[in-house]
């Protein structure tokens, strides 16, 4: 190859490669589980009740209209609490958190990574298992799931802004 | 000489040979240009990476399982973009005959088929270890999760496809394919890369929808398949429609080798350069679906052309006897072997056998001064002298030296020649002692070409002086 070709070829290359190592980090940056809170069902959102986070489709089960029966300022109230959206780069990931006679009766997903097939199959097969280790530890603080970094950080975020609002 | 070229004062310009400088400086624009067009093979392969990197790739290394996927996402993304850069080579874009001519550029496609198939196979391999590590599935059961994915059956149908157009194309086994099947095959390249489509866009998160890499890589497809779209089909029917040619008459110049006079209307746009070739086809029930690479035998007036043929395959032989009249198709002009490659001001041609086709439309076609131009044409028997009437009329008319040279080839010393030439201590630098000085146009059977250019090598020419087209197809 002709010298020109060959310094060329690897300025060429080199400049795209840091190009989008840049445009990358940029997007690690930004992206490195944003937690937005439009709807997380706080404490306003016990008094109002019905449409708990918002999402009302979401989550149809068991509005949370009950709050008045067991004003403890110590314990968790019953009722489903929905957990603040949390944005991966593959995708947004929200659950609901079912509270009753203060334990962790279920947690359900909302919304699960799915910017692409495989980040939708990685969420489906690390929910359950998530959803297990919430029940079982009765708390947010649990294991990663390995191969699925983001779907855990990004569940369990969402897992305990729902036990906020539950006062748990 | 001189007194002839005085008599037609018509011409007088065109018979002026291009400057030293001119020629230094066509010469250099070509090699810019076959410059750029390596810095752009190097740099799309390194974009197809840098996609990666863009999408956040730089965060995905943190576990062994990681590593391995991402490797595999980056093999498929470079393997991919090899694929293209094939599709674009393959679709005689004119820009590209014109810097590194059709002959270049098929043979940088064939270099580039294998390190792209085993990108693609390190692709699919790599995905299914890492996919597997992470989920805890060893590869092979990890078969399951992924063909569950969207589009990835198609992508494996993708991968099967292309694994059978490269190996078919593999020396060894295209041997054993007839032109026709290994094409059939070939062409289903297409439907591979179309199939491999899907899964890029749904299934990884590097093109995910929205993103910037996304547009990229959608538009190397559009570029691509409008490339071939383009060069290879739409550009061919145009051409072919607006010249109408037919077959005027068919001449048999010796036994299997026929002459075929071609009418049509405009010829000379059509722009060919003496030496340059087109694929025609010959629209007959028996000759249709075979396409024929065939060289002008004589420069294009405004209404007639020609082409000589030899009987090389079944098909070849077949296009010996098309009635007057036929339509023909063609796709075309191709080739570097032409004027437009000449980087030094005199001229050395050696061709053999049914090589003197191009070369006599070359002639034809040079602008050179009386006695700059030096003829070498050689046959292992006197009916192998193809046309060699019409080169004698030629190298008259323009002043230049014609040697000949007959028998088998040379056993010992430079091979190329005549056994007994050879003997006689003929050399290169005897034969054209210009030829520091000369472009050399060679053209014959594969195995005698490279002899000759070894030869040349050896006597001192610049690589860029020589050009060769070799009959092998």
């Amino acid at each position: 190859m002709r010298t020109r070709a060959l310094l060329g070829s690897i300025f060429g290359s080199v400049a795209v490669l840091v190009i989008g190592w840049q445009a990358g980090e940029a997007v690690l940056a930004s992206s490195s589980t944003t937690i937005s809170e439009p709807q997380a069902s706080g404490t306003t959102g016990d008094t109002t009740g019905g449409t708990a986070g918002g999402t009302g489709t979401t989550s149809p089960t068991s509005p949370d209209a009950t709050p008045t029966e067991t004003p403890v300022a110590s314990g968790p109230s019953d009722g489903t609490y929905t957990g603040s959206s949390v944005a991966t780069r593959f995708g947004d990931v929200q659950v609901a958190v079912t509270v009753a006679n203060g334990t962790i009766t279920d947690v359900t997903a909302v919304q699960l990574t799915d910017a692409d097939g495989r980040s939708v199959q990685i969420s489906n097969r690390a929910a359950p298992m998530l959803r297990d280790e919430v029940l079982a530890s009765q708390s947010a603080r649990v294991a990663n799931v390995s191969g699925a970094t983001y779907t855990t950080q990004a569940y369990l975020s969402s897992v305990q802004s729902a036990l906020d609002a539950a006062g748990f | 000489m001189t007194t002839q070229l005085q008599s037609r004062p018509a011409m007088p310009q065109q018979f002026t040979p291009a400057p030293r400088a001119q020629l230094r400086r066509n010469f250099a624009r070509r090699a810019r240009r076959a410059d750029l067009l390596v810095m752009t093979l190097w740099t799309s392969g390194a974009a197809a990476a840098a996609l990666f990197l863009a999408s956040g790739g730089a965060g995905q290394f943190a576990s062994p399982a990681e590593v391995v996927t991402s490797l595999g996402i980056i093999a498929g993304l470079i393997g991919t973009d090899f694929i293209l850069v094939m599709l674009v080579l393959a679709a005689r874009v004119p820009l590209i005959d014109r810097t590194i001519g059709h002959d270049r550029a098929v043979g940088v496609h064939r270099s580039l088929g294998k390190p792209a198939l085993y990108l693609l196979l390190g692709h699919g391999a790599l995905l299914l270890i890492g996919y597997g590590m992470s989920s805890g599935l060893d590869p092979i059961a990890e078969l399951g999760p992924m063909l569950s994915l969207p589009d990835m059956p198609l992508a494996f149908v993708a991968m099967g496809l292309m694994i059978a157009v490269v190996a078919t194309s593999l020396v060894a086994v295209r041997r054993r394919f007839s032109y026709e099947a290994w094409h059939l095959i070939h062409v289903l390249s297409y439907v591979a890369v179309a199939f491999a489509i899907p899964h890029q866009l749904t299934v990884g998160g590097v093109l995910a929808n929205g993103t910037a890499q996304r547009v990229y890589w959608v538009a190397l497809y559009v570029l691509a398949f409008g490339a071939i779209i383009t060069f290879r089909f739409v550009e061919p029917i145009v051409s072919s429609l607006r010249h109408r040619i037919t077959v005027a008459g068919v001449r048999t110049v010796a036994p299997g080798v026929t002459s075929i006079q071609l009418t049509g209307r405009n010829l000379r746009t059509l722009g060919a350069s003496g030496g340059q070739f087109f694929i025609w086809r010959f629209w007959t029930g028996a000759t249709w679906w075979h396409s024929h690479p065939i060289s002008l035998s004589s420069m294009p007036t405004g209404s007639s052309a020609r082409i000589t043929v030899r009987d090389l395959g079944t098909g070849s032989a077949r296009i010996s006897s098309v009635p007057v009249g036929t339509r023909v198709s063609f796709e075309g002009p191709y080739g570097l072997f032409s004027d437009a490659a000449r980087t030094s001001p005199k001229l050395a041609i050696i061709a053999a056998g049914i090589g003197i086709t191009p070369v006599r439309a070359l002639l034809e076609h040079a602008q050179v001064a009386p006695g700059d131009a030096t003829i070498l044409i050689r046959a292992s028997t006197p009916q192998e002298a193809y046309l060699w009437d019409e080169i004698g009329e030629l190298a008259a008319a323009k002043g230049a030296q014609c040697y000949v040279m007959f028998g088998p080839r040379a056993r010992s010393g430079p091979g190329w020649m005549s056994d007994q030439d050879a003997r006689r201590g003929v050399t290169l630098k005897a034969t054209f002692p210009d030829l520091a000085d000369s472009d050399l146009y060679i053209c014959g059977p594969s195995a005698w070409l490279d002899l000759v250019v070894a030869d040349a090598r050896a006597a001192g020419i610049h690589p860029h002086q020589i050009h060769a087209e070799r009959f092998d197809w």
